[in-house]
């Protein structure tokens, strides 16, 4: 197993008491943590914090903001934030295989298409789970770069 | 002539039309009828006739069908209802005339042709209205008695067919009497059988046009209530991924709340606290497992006539979820065999819900089954059916319990003795995809020696190659 010390997580997550766990379990591994608590901040945390991995609860109270997150970020005019890897965490059970729909105002992403992210967790995540995914992550992240 | 039109509506003025043009075109084969016959019987039969006038009317009969042809192609389709009949009417009343003018210039009421007026009425039932017809039939009775009274009296000329007769018929009162009779009856009586069996044809036109318009309706309402059921569907399927989210999301947190405090990271924990955590922690995954199963059950019995139908091929989605399943045996210390055919085995379903089916019966395999244990998955191609068979050496199912097992939260008590968890939903979950699909599921296998599931769906017909189930 790695070491995650120093890895700058952003933490975008509505529920307080879900933010709130996450952030005691990052930084028991040594992270440092920025949080964001619905999809305004999380679009601009990305581009005056530059963390190394994004943490995303994709179902946020209106239910699309979460995936608009994701592309307006893929469409960032900032190729350090366009290239920051985000992982989406689900509540609803992971093997259900969904695809997300935007609606019909996006323009970016047809319908059908899979989220451009780097990986899915399934709430609630263990410690394990989610250090290893996000090893998982950073590493991939490192190989794709030139 | 003519007082009611014919034509009703738009159906039957087009049919009115297309009967003009083809009454034009035979009108075309009539002049050359005549033309051939003027021509023909003199040189055949050694008759005499008085061709130059036969001649002229028949020019100007073709002259007429001209200006007919013209009219009838060039004018414009907004032409009403009455015009098109007034026209239609026009023609069958100067029909009447030159077939008059020929008679007359060929014997007049000597002239066997003089049957030809039925071609007439026969034809103006077709076109005209009732009415109209047995006006052109009075029409019809009135020229040729007309002509016959006028040649017999002298007023106009009679031009004798030498060679067809033997004696001038025309003349003779009982020969006039006996000839015109049997065309004035013969007339009315055409006019009367040919009207009665159009018009019959023209009812059941109307009622097969009104037919036709009220199953356009009818498939149309059909098609917007289809529209609606689908939107439905839809509909509920959203409502449940947002009320499985709901569910989930506070449990979640939950139970990641009580972990971090199990796992000693928010200050020290005495031994009683962490053992009554950990159960906390342990009831709030059941709680979660539970609300997967039943959102899971509720979107398997979402109206199959509304829920997604693609081509999927099992063998590649067996291939696909193989290493999960891999994954899933080994941490269970159970080994694993997937076997499929090398070629697609395809069926129409909803991806997404065989998936969850086969996971469903390798997780309850794999669950149930002691260390050391096998799991086997096998897909094989029937006639008509793709089968795909879980068989492990599990705790098995007991024969009583066979019937039950199917229903909602229920577990067998070997399941619930195993220690290991379970919703008693899963099985429900499996049926209920398959019911949903058309398909069938059988249970073999007794108490401690192990559990075969075999489910089998109809086959997609071969048709398209088929779509590859994404997994994220």
């Amino acid at each position: 197993m790695g070491d995650l010390t120093g890895t700058k997580v952003l933490v975008v997550e509505d529920d307080p008491d879900a933010a709130e766990t996450l952030e005691i379990v990052l930084k028991d591994e040594g992270c440092a943590v920025i949080r964001a608590a619905d999809a305004q901040d999380g679009l601009s945390k990305p581009r005056s914090e530059k963390p190394d991995v994004v943490l995303l609860d994709i179902m946020m109270p209106s239910g699309t903001e979460g995936f608009h997150l994701v592309w307006n970020l893929r469409k960032d005019p900032d190729e350090q934030v366009r290239d920051i890897p985000i992982i989406v965490l689900i509540a609803i059970h992971g093997t259900t295989r969904l695809r997300f729909y935007p609606d019909q105002s996006d323009t970016v992403y047809g319908p059908g298409e899979f989220l451009p992210v780097q990986g899915f967790l399934d709430k609630p995540a263990s410690s394990e789970q989610l250090k290893a995914k996000i090893e998982e992550v950073l590493s991939q992240a490192k190989t794709s770069s030139p | 002539m003519a007082t009611e039109p014919a034509a009703a509506n738009d159906v039957e003025l087009e049919e009115l039309r297309d009967r003009i043009s083809w009454l034009v075109r035979l009108r075309w084969i009539a002049v050359l009828g005549v033309f051939a016959t003027v021509a023909a019987a003199p040189r055949l039969l050694g008759v005499q006739l008085d061709e130059r006038p036969l001649h002229l009317v028949t020019a100007l009969l073709a002259g007429y069908n001209l200006v007919a042809w013209i009219v009838s192609r060039f004018v414009p389709a907004a032409a009403q209802g009455a015009a098109v009949s007034y026209f239609a009417n026009a023609q069958i009343a100067l029909d009447l005339g030159f077939l008059t003018a020929l008679v007359h210039y060929s014997g007049g009421a000597e002239n066997p042709f003089a049957f030809y007026y039925v071609f007439h009425v026969v034809i103006g039932s077709i076109l005209l209205s009732r009415i109209a017809t047995y006006l052109q039939v009075s029409l019809a009775i009135v020229l040729f008695s007309g002509m016959a009274l006028l040649e017999a009296t002298g007023v106009i000329s009679h031009h004798h067919v030498e060679g067809l007769f033997a004696e001038e018929l025309y003349r003779q009162p009982v020969y006039l009497t006996a000839v015109l009779f049997c065309v004035a009856t013969t007339l009315c009586l055409c006019a009367f059988l040919a009207t009665s069996i159009t018009s019959r044809l023209r009812r059941r036109e109307a009622e097969i046009v009104q037919l036709s318009t009220s199953l356009k309706e009818h498939a149309d309402e059909l098609a917007a209530a289809y529209d609606e059921l689908r939107q439905l569907g839809v509909q509920q399927t959203e409502y449940l991924h947002r009320a499985a989210h709901h569910l989930r999301s506070p449990l979640a947190s939950l139970e990641r709340m009580l972990a971090v405090v199990c796992e000693g990271r928010t200050g020290p924990v005495s031994e009683k606290s962490q053992e009554m955590i950990e159960r906390a922690r342990l009831r709030v995954r059941q709680m979660l497992d539970l609300a997967r199963d039943l959102l899971v059950l509720s979107r398997a019995r979402v109206s199959s006539a509304v829920s997604r139908r693609d081509r999927v091929d099992l063998a590649a989605l067996l291939h696909d979820m193989a290493a999960e399943f891999e994954q899933q045996a080994a941490s269970a210390s159970v080994s694993l065999s997937v076997s499929c055919p090398s070629m697609p085995v395809e069926v129409q379903a909803d991806p997404e819900a065989i998936a969850e089916l086969i996971d469903n019966l390798v997780s309850n395999a794999v669950k149930y089954t002691t260390p050391g244990g096998r799991v086997a998955v096998v897909l094989e191609r029937r006639p008509g059916l793709a089968e795909i068979r879980v068989s492990d050496t599990g705790i098995g199912i007991p024969a009583e319990e066979r019937d039950r097992i199917f229903e909602e939260f229920y577990r067998a008590p070997n399941a619930q003795d195993s220690g290991k968890d379970g919703t008693g939903l899963g099985l429900s979950i499996v049926k209920a995809i398959v019911e949903a699909h058309g398909g069938a599921i059988g249970i073999d296998g007794r108490e401690g020696e192990g559990t075969a599931v075999s489910v089998t769906l109809p086959a997609a017909s071969r048709v398209a190659p088929s779509v590859p189930v994404n997994r994220p």
